[in-house]
């Protein structure tokens, strides 16, 4: 048996089917592989970031919480005593978050007290980022923590 | 020209690997620079001509969508496009409080790294851990590092 015949009789036709799908499912997978390429590179430029944040979750499946977020999620938080003109400003920085809404931009809050004139709204706006009273998520947009804001005290002699 | 004090420079981190006459070289080039409660450092979209390593203050960085971060710690970096191309600041920086700064101008700090290569791979190694933090979160932000 020659030709033809001889392809049928021994499944030719079936095992050049198979191979032809076979070679073109690995080019196909080949050329997706290299179409991600470019993902897989900025993973591995990137992979302390990476680390970081797989470090994060995983602080976070342990505790509840993540670090940053650490202060956010206590139970009590410090009392936290301020000047009595900071306490101002805090009430009076409040009054501007609850206008702008949450999350808030940063820059915007600083416009809007130096529109209002509050008194020296940089250092203050520094004095509640460094007491946390506002705080950043991860996308550069920020918080005003309602928990530290309650317990807000003024020193005892002024 | 100010006097600055070489145990200073080598506690900044950007500083730490380099050795006493690399030191040398760095402080003739550095400037300190004193700001003041308010004051706009670099301002985005402006030419990145100076380069400034914070001593102290507080430091807001803000982007054209609002999207921000600050800068309390000794040794923090301000102004990275100063040494990434196109040279334009991507960033508005405005000091919280008053606080002391070290500028470096951006020619004079390209003429010492095209003099001493072993320098510019000490400082560039830096640099570019900066530089990948701070593209990170523009890309995370915005997703777009322009």
């Amino acid at each position: 048996m020659n030709g033809l015949d001889a392809i049928s009789a021994n499944n030719g036709w079936n095992i050049a089917a198979l191979g032809i799908t076979i070679v073109f499912t690995g080019l196909v997978l080949l050329s997706l592989a290299i179409s991600q390429l470019h993902k897989i590179l900025t993973l591995w430029e990137t992979k302390h970031l990476f680390y970081e944040q797989v470090k994060e979750v995983w602080q976070k499946k342990r505790t509840g919480v993540a670090d940053d977020d650490r202060f956010l999620a206590e139970e009590q938080p410090p009392e936290v005593v301020l000047p009595k003109s900071l306490k101002k400003s805090a009430d009076q920085f409040n009054i501007l978050v609850l206008h702008l809404g949450e999350p808030f931009p940063l820059p915007k809050l600083l416009e809007l007290a130096i529109k209002r004139g509050l008194d020296r709204p940089h250092s203050t706006l520094n004095h509640l980022i460094q007491t946390k009273l506002i705080v950043p998520d991860k996308l550069g947009f920020f918080h005003w923590n309602e928990k530290v804001y309650n317990c807000i005290s003024e020193p005892e002699d002024e | 020209m100010q006097h600055i004090d070489m145990k200073l420079l080598k506690s900044i981190d950007l500083f730490k690997d380099l050795e006493g006459g690399e030191l040398g070289q760095i402080a003739s080039i550095l400037t300190p620079v004193r700001v003041t409660e308010g004051e706009t450092i670099m301002r985005r979209g402006a030419p990145a001509q100076t380069f400034y390593v914070v001593l102290s203050g507080n430091y807001m960085v803000y982007f054209k969508g609002g999207q921000a971060f600050t800068l309390h710690k000794f040794g923090d970096v301000l102004g990275w496009s100063t040494v990434v191309t196109p040279f334009y600041y991507r960033a508005t920086t405005i000091a919280l409080t008053s606080g002391d700064l070290l500028s470096m101008s951006r020619l004079e700090f390209l003429r010492l790294v095209q003099k001493n290569a072993v320098l510019s791979g000490k400082i560039m190694k830096k640099i570019n851990e900066v530089v990948e933090k701070r593209l990170y979160f523009l890309k995370t932000v915005s997703g777009d590092p322009d």
